[in-house]
């Protein structure tokens, strides 16, 4: 059967490997992209998704380079975004060597792009990114602009909506939680797994091991982390074992040879 | 001396085919000039997008003669991946109903999410049982035969001496097809880590 994946996320300001909590606060530096990407390669990880949070079109250019050094080295999925506004900016994205491309404000802004993105380069190509924050109790929103700018949109609403324009995968991120290491938004993953067809990548929150299996038990197809593998003594070999004797159908390995 | 032909016809990412056989130490050359294509030892056809826009594609550059002449008439080892595996089927359902190159008696249909409503595309490493022995999977642990996929579309054949390996989606459906010296593979051996790896060493290896 198909296996749950562990997906390393990579955020890039101007090149460099960032985390914050709750998307502004307290900015840590956490180093080389493409070399932090050669160590998560070796220990397994099973894909990787790199966002340019603060995107020029100069910071693009440098995310085409990285992606482009980290494919030519590492042979395994990557999704890649951040400013993607363009037939051109996804075919760029994919040429440097990105087999997904995430799009996240263009698509509230411009609700056809992703059908025309998904005709042009096939559905599997296209992962739409949906940040969302409550704003008021029980009330969660879908921001834009890097939790910038807040919609209308009810981030369940919202991810259906995107489905119907033939995106291959969500990407959903509790602005709330992003940092905080308290555990995913398991009630929302539950509900929009619950209607959702097409994947539901899970993020923002992931602080232990646990939080893993629980976003998996809510319908999670995949977990995307940064701050346990940053900053905690976790590594994705950590949490596969982990996983393997929890009974989460998970790679178990990736040494392939005899 | 082994020299890849990876056939450019002007879509998807053919750069991590290039970058993985790069990598184990292969010259191989992405191209869709009959010429080079004719001094190849090996023909390694990917795909990403969409079966009728792949096609399409093919025929605009007039490949599906050079790569039917290379497989059939020279009998060099052939590899189809992703959509390059189902573009030789003989007819897709892929948005409205096309006909492939027909190298095989097979049709390419959706995924059928099934009473469990399975999330289609099906994305994300599964693990791979052939029905036989096969030099493309020699020497690879049974256990680490897992490999990436992402296709919302499936081969079906009636032609089951075809079918080298399947794998479980709901039900089980085709991985891999191999028959003379010609190969598929429905996952994508350039982003399956090791075991894609080894998968394209051992084709490139392939004397048939």
């Amino acid at each position: 059967m198909l296996k749950k994946r562990i997906i390393p996320k990579f955020l890039l300001r101007d090149g460099r490997l960032v985390k914050y909590r709750q998307f502004f606060d307290d900015e840590r530096r956490a180093g080389n992209p493409v070399s932090t990407a050669k160590v998560y390669n070796d220990y397994g990880a099973d894909e990787f998704i790199v966002l340019d949070i603060v995107p020029s079109e100069e910071s693009k250019a440098k995310v085409r380079d990285i992606v482009k050094t980290m494919s030519e080295e590492i042979f395994m999925p990557f999704t890649v975004g951040g400013g993607v506004t363009s037939l051109d900016d996804v075919n760029g994205l994919l040429r440097a060597g990105a087999d997904k491309v995430s799009v996240n404000s263009y698509a509230v802004r411009n609700p056809s792009f992703v059908a025309e993105a998904a005709r042009a380069f096939g559905d599997q190509c296209m992962a739409v990114s949906i940040d969302y924050k409550e704003v008021s109790p029980g009330v969660p929103r879908v921001f834009i602009d890097g939790g910038r700018e807040k919609t209308s949109h009810n981030p369940v609403d919202w991810a259906l909506r995107t489905q119907d324009s033939n995106c291959g995968e969500i990407l959903l991120t509790s602005i709330d939680r992003d940092g905080m290491m308290s555990g995913y938004d398991v009630d929302m993953i539950a509900q929009l797994d619950e209607q959702l067809d097409v994947p539901l990548v899970v993020s923002g929150g992931c602080g232990g091991l646990q939080h893993c299996i629980d976003a998996f038990a809510s319908g999670a197809s995949a977990v995307a982390i940064s701050s346990l593998f940053l900053f905690t003594d976790h590594s994705p070999i950590k949490l596969r074992s982990h996983l393997v004797s929890n009974g989460i159908n998970v790679r178990a390995s990736k040494t392939s040879r005899n | 001396m082994t020299s890849i032909a990876i056939i450019d016809y002007g879509r998807g990412n053919v750069r991590s085919v290039f970058n993985a056989l790069d990598y184990i130490g292969v010259t191989a050359t992405v191209t869709d000039d009959p010429a080079v294509i004719d001094n190849a030892s090996h023909i390694l056809l990917p795909g990403v997008g969409a079966f009728g826009d792949a096609v399409d594609a093919l025929k605009a550059r007039g490949l599906p003669e050079v790569l039917h002449r290379q497989a059939f008439d020279k009998g060099k080892p052939f590899l189809g991946v992703c959509v390059g595996m189902q573009v030789l089927a003989s007819k897709s359902y892929e948005h409205g109903e096309h006909a492939g190159l027909g190298w095989l008696d097979a049709e390419v249909r959706r995924i059928d999410p099934g009473p469990d409503g399975l999330k289609v595309p099906h994305m994300g490493w599964n693990s791979v049982t052939p029905t036989r022995a096969h030099p493309l999977f020699d020497g690879i642990k049974t256990e680490t035969l897992v490999f990436y996929f992402v296709h919302s579309f499936a081969v079906t054949t009636e032609d089951a001496d075809k079918v080298l390996a399947t794998s479980d989606y709901g039900k089980p459906f085709t991985a891999t097809l191999a028959w003379d010296n010609i190969v598929t593979t429905q996952f994508h051996p350039e982003k399956s880590q090791d075991s894609g790896l080894e998968v394209l060493t051992n084709f490139t290896r392939w004397n048939p």
